[in-house]
């Protein structure tokens, strides 16, 4: 994997909330890279801080309470923590854009569709004229698939379905050809049908742009179908980095496995009790030393309680990566 | 949608009706009235010293003879039952006809006409000022929230708010027209005010009317600038201006654009109410201030028992704030899309 081959590269990043007590660190040292026209998911339990990350690099964390604390994202040779205000506006929704999860609330309530989705060639194409954007704006609400977009456009969105919604919203994700597409649990809010009909649009446009897409999600049934590369997060840290292939073939970290494991699949009987993982997501206020994930992982030893596990990586060219003291042992 | 204004405006008719005949037959019912009032001033003037134990006896022992007592009951339509003078009231308002009150002998509409455009100065400033001050400043704590801005305008809007606009009237007239002698003490207008020019007269109505809003409105920022405070932190934090930001807009126009117009819902929902500010006022702020108004009128009115003034202010208010509410509707119909009245 040659390096010029990575489009964002985040290294190190910490990020801290504020509250009225104290200081709760949300992600603890996180680095991975997005690669050229690659599909990486996120996953984890709710709380773990996949979209923190995602607002992280977005810039949009909470003001004044969100904050990253120390880190680098390296997005084309620029740091984009260490832009000014107005740069960040350029690249925001130009070069990464993000969608989120509830498309219901999404949008908003008092403006037509024409002119949400316009807005975007306004900020970002100021010389375009008002023909020229209509035509833009009709093409993109063809392109997602959302029929007569010409009447869509003078609709508001509570006249649209949760589908049609998310349409629109990935409609004005993709309007400027973004580098960079996050999608912060996009299919959550939606049923099986709708969630299996966006999926393969974000496919299909992923393969015309050509972007990278960075897939949050808790759904691992999603991330099989999406994804190239999967990034495993617990309590603010990655413990597991790997391709789809690998890690569904053979997870590393105890809480992978236990993530696998509590899938329902088809072919195991009917009735038969579904695995789960004991126990909570730890209070990050009050994080266990050691290991985050021991109080829940039933290959606990006395070690695990002493020392952080470090990233290890596990492949020649280190795009596998576990943070587990015993992996080894274990994979055994 | 036009069906339901319809059917809105058509059940003004009803609620009137209800009204008018519940405050109608408690003036009937309540002892005292012209009557009786007419005969303690005819007692005093010939100044007899029958007291008065009840009102029963004020009449049997009143120097009126009785075909007198029934040519008064008949002027003022108290010889016939209460449906049947509610009759012929209500169709006297229908020919737009308030009747004569009791006290005056001039027709209710020339009192009510005097105070009008004091009232209505009053209420459209306190309207105006309300908004221009409330929405700007429920903007301004809401970016600066917990900041020190945030907070001293907190107190002193809360102050104004404990304090009852009466005892805030009171303080500011002590202070600043008493001490400080800065503004007049009282009334609408000076003296000379006739001899005027026309700029001179608008500086003398505002430079009379200062005190009197300070005291109006001491009480009434409270509630719209919080209003509009938290209706807008709401909309900060809503979703769609994380997807107005996530799309490059620059904070200020995400709130401008986006946040402002969803947070000013809320208080257009009780726009319409401002109709009633032709019969704004506050009988002790009016009396302080020694300003004519309609607080005033309905008060005297009401201890004077002169029930046609207090039933003309009945018909006016009642009729405002019935159409104030359905403005209210409309209003709220116009700035958001989602609402649409009707089934």
């Amino acid at each position: 994997m040659a390096s010029q081959d990575v489009l964002l590269k985040v290294e190190n990043l910490t990020t801290s909330f504020k509250t009225d007590e104290d200081q709760i660190t949300v992600l603890d040292d996180i680095s991975f890279n997005l690669l050229h026209g690659e599909s990486l998911g996120i996953v984890g339990e709710s709380g773990c801080g996949k979209s923190v990350t995602a607002l992280s690099i977005m810039r949009l964390l909470p003001k004044p309470a969100g904050q990253v604390e120390k880190g680098f994202i390296t997005y084309k040779g620029d740091d984009i923590l260490t832009l000014t205000t107005k740069q960040m506006h350029t690249i925001r929704g130009k070069k990464i854009a993000m969608i989120f999860q509830e498309p219901m609330t999404a949008l908003n309530p008092v403006h037509r569709i024409g002119k949400q989705l316009g807005e975007i060639y306004q900020i970002h194409f100021p010389d375009m004229s008002e023909e020229d954007s209509r035509t833009a704006q009709i093409d993109i609400l063809n392109k997602v698939g959302i029929p007569a977009p010409e009447k869509r456009l003078r609709e508001y969105p509570h006249q649209l379905s949760g589908g049609m919604r998310q349409r629109v919203m990935i409609a004005m994700a993709l309007s400027c050809k973004p580098d960079i597409l996050i999608a912060d649990e996009p299919t959550t809010a939606l049923d099986v049908t709708t969630q299996n009909q966006i999926l393969n649009l974000m496919r299909e446009l992923q393969r015309e742009i050509k972007m990278s897409i960075i897939f949050i999600t808790h759904d691992l049934g999603v991330i099989a179908e999406m994804c190239d590369r999967v990034l495993v997060m617990y309590a603010g840290k990655i413990v597991e980095q790997a391709s789809v292939n690998e890690l569904f073939a053979s997870p590393r970290h105890p809480y992978t496995k236990g993530l696998l494991d509590s899938i329902p699949r088809l072919d195991t009987p009917s009735k038969s009790r579904l695995e789960v993982i004991e126990g909570l997501v730890p209070n990050l206020k009050n994080i266990p030393k050691g290991c985050r994930f021991r109080t829940r992982c039933d290959f606990e030893i006395e070690q695990c309680g002493v020392t952080d596990p470090v990233v290890e990586a596990i492949s020649e060219d280190s795009s596998r990566t576990v943070a587990c003291i015993r992996w080894k042992e274990l994979s055994k | 949608m036009t069906a339901y204004f319809i059917r809105r405006f058509l059940l003004i008719i009803p609620t009137f009706l209800g009204i008018t005949i519940l405050v109608f037959t408690v003036t009937r019912m309540v002892p005292g009235g012209p009557i009786e009032r007419m005969l303690t001033e005819a007692q005093m003037a010939s100044g007899d010293q029958v007291s008065f134990q009840s009102n029963n006896q004020g009449i049997a022992g009143s120097t009126l003879s009785e075909s007198q007592l029934n040519q008064l009951k008949e002027y003022y339509g108290f010889d016939k039952p209460v449906l049947e003078s509610y009759g012929i009231w209500l169709k006297n308002i229908l020919l737009l006809d308030l009747g004569y009150s009791t006290r005056y002998g001039e027709p209710v509409w020339e009192s009510i006409k005097q105070r009008l455009p004091i009232s209505i100065y009053y209420g459209f400033m306190t309207m105006l000022l309300t908004y221009v001050v409330c929405i700007p400043l429920g903007i301004l704590k809401a970016i600066k929230h917990k900041t020190p801005i945030d907070n001293i305008s907190s107190i002193l809007v809360f102050i104004g708010y404990a304090i009852p606009g009466y005892v805030a009237g009171i303080i500011v007239i002590t202070i600043f027209a008493f001490y400080l002698e800065w503004f007049p003490l009282s009334g609408f207008t000076s003296n000379n005010f006739d001899e005027l020019t026309f700029f001179g007269k608008i500086g003398d109505i505002i430079h009379h009317s200062v005190l009197p809003l300070i005291a109006y409105m001491s009480g009434g920022f409270a509630v719209m600038t919080f209003l509009m405070k938290n209706s807008l932190m709401d909309n900060l934090a809503a979703d769609y201006v994380r997807t107005a930001m996530a799309k490059g807009l620059e904070f200020k126009t995400a709130v401008v654009k986006h946040a402002f117009r969803n947070s000013i819902i809320p208080i257009a929902t009780n726009f319409g109410e401002n109709i009633t500010i032709f019969l704004a006022g506050s009988f002790l702020i009016e009396k302080i201030f020694n300003i004519d108004g309609f607080g005033l009128l309905g008060y005297e009115s009401l201890v004077e028992r002169d029930y046609p003034v207090v039933m003309g202010i009945l018909v006016i208010g009642s009729l405002l704030s019935l159409i104030g509410n359905i403005l209210s509707d409309i209003t709220v119909a116009l700035v958001d899309p989602r609402v649409r009245f009707g089934g």
